[in-house]
């Protein structure tokens, strides 16, 4: 080690230092950065802490001859007064899995290994010479796949593929649905416009957080009268809504009022089925999403706002919570990695508030809104709210 | 106590034997002024280990033990192919020593003089990360006995020590002499090196041969003995060398001592007297 030799010479002040120092630790660096990197802190996930390792001059004791698979921390204690190694080997006593050198007299140190099941050869060696003194370990499966980072990732991979499948499908359902609304609405059939409305609108909703990433399409596809900014040109869905479900009072569009507005319509679906095609999806955007449709529901259905006109609020409740669902769905098999409890959890919360609104339904069809009783709205908020804790942390037990 | 000190003394020299002597030879040409520079380039390798080291200790992510094998015998190789460079740069600028060229190497040597702050980077690097995992622990340990952490400690006192000794003993040497032993002691430090670096890469996985042995004297020559931390200290000498660290110590020793005696032959005996050396266009390097 340095910090030694010459004491005539110290490091003078001078800037240009700067520029070797800042080399050389660049130089030192790089190889680290491209380098494995591996738990510390996470010891064998079954047997839940440290196999204890007491090195001494002529013993090598290791606290247990059989653990569960995963990552394996070796605390190893030198006891002699000889500096000593550890060695994991695999069972042709050959190969090296791990291993800690220089462990001096009186010290301590940590090998984190990942290990699969089977069969493996510990040593140690006093003195650092000779093959060290051998034993047998025993690793036994565990279901903690040693390759589960690999295996992860390809879950999440997985869950955004399949989502990326849904939103083109939703998409592609929601366009041809728009098509057929806007003609009988341009031609001024209300009737059909208006069986049409709810359930195409569905398609929608199921993917609202990702049509919602296009900041200038949403407002133009789904803004409500009440939320118009000053000077914004009203158009969309709910434009429409109003003219079929007309309050009193209300003037009725003219057709080719109505003709532009369902022009209008297709149009910026369209824009938006074409959009989606090419939108990255993470894992972290499906956790994200399937939250903010259940706050949707919170603020916008479960209130009546939503569709103050038709009041077909429970269509546009069941799609959000049903492309909320896809999403956790699709995150599932790698949440009950991480964390099976919340997965449970949501399973449940889920299932509670599906079976809340399937009381609602009458067949593809639900109940007004404005015919809910205050305690029906009560009981739909309520599950609202717990399936929202549990759900406000999917993201984070996934992608962190 | 005695092996902790022992790794101390073994890890410090392997540390400071190119730094020492790269130091002496700035010394001796008199270029004092850049041996700041030099350790500019420890500085940053011991913050750098030190740094890393109290991370993969305390923090919540370790190194892999490949990762830490494989870093470990990419810097001993880095190391060897600049130690090889600046012997070369060596034989090739004390030729021109005291000629009316020096201010013109001179202006070159402020060019290479950050060269030297890597070369000391990297030596101390290599070594680095190891010892500073080493002194972690024993630093962890003192609760129990601060006899670990002295020990180690005292042992990289005593490879400074020696490392003085060396600056100081090769400080008197005859100039001419100066730099065929320092450069050749340099050829042989750096063939242990990368064998080192061979045996690193070579329990990482990334290279074959690690129990085909070409000799296994550790009986003799124990590891843990004083004797045997001094060669591994200085030469990184292991008693127990597989095949492929032996070729790789023989295939690069032999050449390269080969073409720096030959460089040096064309030398005149004096190099530092003469100011008109023809020879100073045919440098092998």
């Amino acid at each position: 080690m340095p910090g030694f030799t010459l004491p005539k010479i110290s490091l003078p002040g001078n800037p240009r230092n700067a520029v070797p120092a800042k080399l050389a630790a660049a130089v030192v660096a790089v190889p680290l950065l491209l380098a494995g990197c591996t738990d510390n802190t996470k010891a064998s996930d079954a047997s839940g802490g440290a196999i204890d390792v007491v090195s001494s001059n002529t013993d090598c004791k290791v606290s247990a001859t059989s653990v569960p698979s995963g990552n394996l921390t070796f605390s190893v204690k030198n006891e002699g007064t000889e500096v000593t190694e550890f060695y994991l080997l695999a069972a042709d006593g050959l190969r090296i899995l791990g291993e800690v050198e220089n462990i001096g007299p009186g010290l301590s140190r940590n090998l984190v290994v990942t290990a699969p099941a089977g069969s493996y050869t510990t040593a140690c060696k006093p003195g650092m010479e000779g093959d060290g003194i051998r034993g047998a370990l025993e690793v036994t499966q565990s279901g903690n796949q040693p390759s589960a980072d690999a295996d992860f990732q390809h879950l999440l991979d997985t869950a955004t593929t399949q989502y990326a499948s849904y939103v083109k499908d939703q998409g592609e359902q929601l366009l041809t649905g728009t098509e057929q609304f806007a003609a009988a609405f341009a031609a001024g059939d209300a009737g059909e416009a208006k069986r049409l409305y709810a359930a195409t609108r569905q398609h929608w909703e199921r993917i609202e957080p990702v049509a919602e990433s296009f900041g200038d399409l949403d407002p133009q596809l789904d803004a409500r009268e009440a939320d118009l900014e000053p000077g914004q040109e009203w158009t969309g869905w709910h434009r429409a809504e109003k003219d079929l479900f007309p309050p009193a009072g209300y003037t009725a569009m003219t057709p080719a009022e109505r003709s532009a507005i369902a022009d209008r319509l297709v149009a910026d679906t369209k824009d938006l089925v074409e959009r989606t095609r090419t939108l990255e999806i993470s894992a972290d955007m499906l956790g994200n999403g399937a939250k903010e449709l259940l706050d949707e529901v919170a603020t916008g259905k479960v209130t009546g706002e939503e569709e103050i006109w038709s009041h077909t609020d429970l269509w546009d409740f069941q799609a959000n919570v049903d492309g909320a669902r896809i999403a956790f769905e699709g995150l599932k098999p790698a949440l009950l990695q991480k964390d099976p409890a919340l997965a449970a959890s949501l399973d449940e919360k889920f299932a509670a508030l599906q079976a809340e609104l399937a009381t609602h339904a009458q067949g593809a069809h639900f109940t007004s809104y404005d015919q809910l009783t205050p305690e029906q709205v009560q009981r739909l908020a309520s599950l609202v709210d717990a399936l929202g804790e549990p759900l406000s942390r999917l993201t984070a037990a996934v992608v962190l | 106590m005695t092996a902790n000190f022992l790794i101390g003394l073994r890890e410090g020299l392997e540390a400071s034997l190119v730094v020492v002597l790269l130091m002496a030879y700035l010394a001796k040409t008199d270029r004092r002024h850049l041996i700041p520079r030099i350790w500019a380039g420890v500085a940053a390798a011991v913050a750098v280990s030190a740094g890393f080291g109290a991370l993969l200790t305390f923090g919540p992510k370790g190194l892999t033990f490949e990762a830490q094998e494989a870093i470990g015998g990419t810097l001993s190789i880095l190391a060897v192919g600049l130690v090889t460079w600046m012997v070369f740069w060596m034989a090739r600028t004390a030729r021109t020593l005291g000629s009316d060229l020096k201010s013109r190497v001179d202006k070159s040597a402020g060019g290479t003089g950050w060269g030297l702050a890597v070369v000391a980077a990297i030596a101390v690097g290599r070594e680095g990360l190891e010892t500073a995992l080493f002194l972690w622990a024993a630093a962890k340990a003192t609760g129990e006995s601060t006899q670990p952490l002295a020990g180690a400690l005292l042992g990289l006192v005593a490879a400074a020590g020696f490392g003085y000794l060396l600056h100081r003993g090769v400080l008197k040497v005859n100039l001419s002499r100066f730099f065929t032993w320092t450069g050749a002691a340099l050829v042989i430090i750096a063939g242990g090196v990368l064998s080192y670096g061979i045996h690193d890469l070579q329990e990482a996985g990334l290279l074959p041969g690690l129990h085909s042995l070409a000799f296994d004297i550790s009986g003799a020559v124990l590891p843990s003995s004083w004797y045997g931390t001094l060669l591994k200290g200085t030469l990184n000498f292991s008693p127990a060398t597989t095949w492929l660290e032996a070729a790789a110590w023989l295939l690069y020793v032999l050449p390269v001592l080969f073409l720096y005696l030959r460089v040096n032959r064309k030398t005149p005996s004096s190099p530092a007297a003469s100011g008109t050396n023809p020879a100073a266009k045919t440098v092998a390097a």
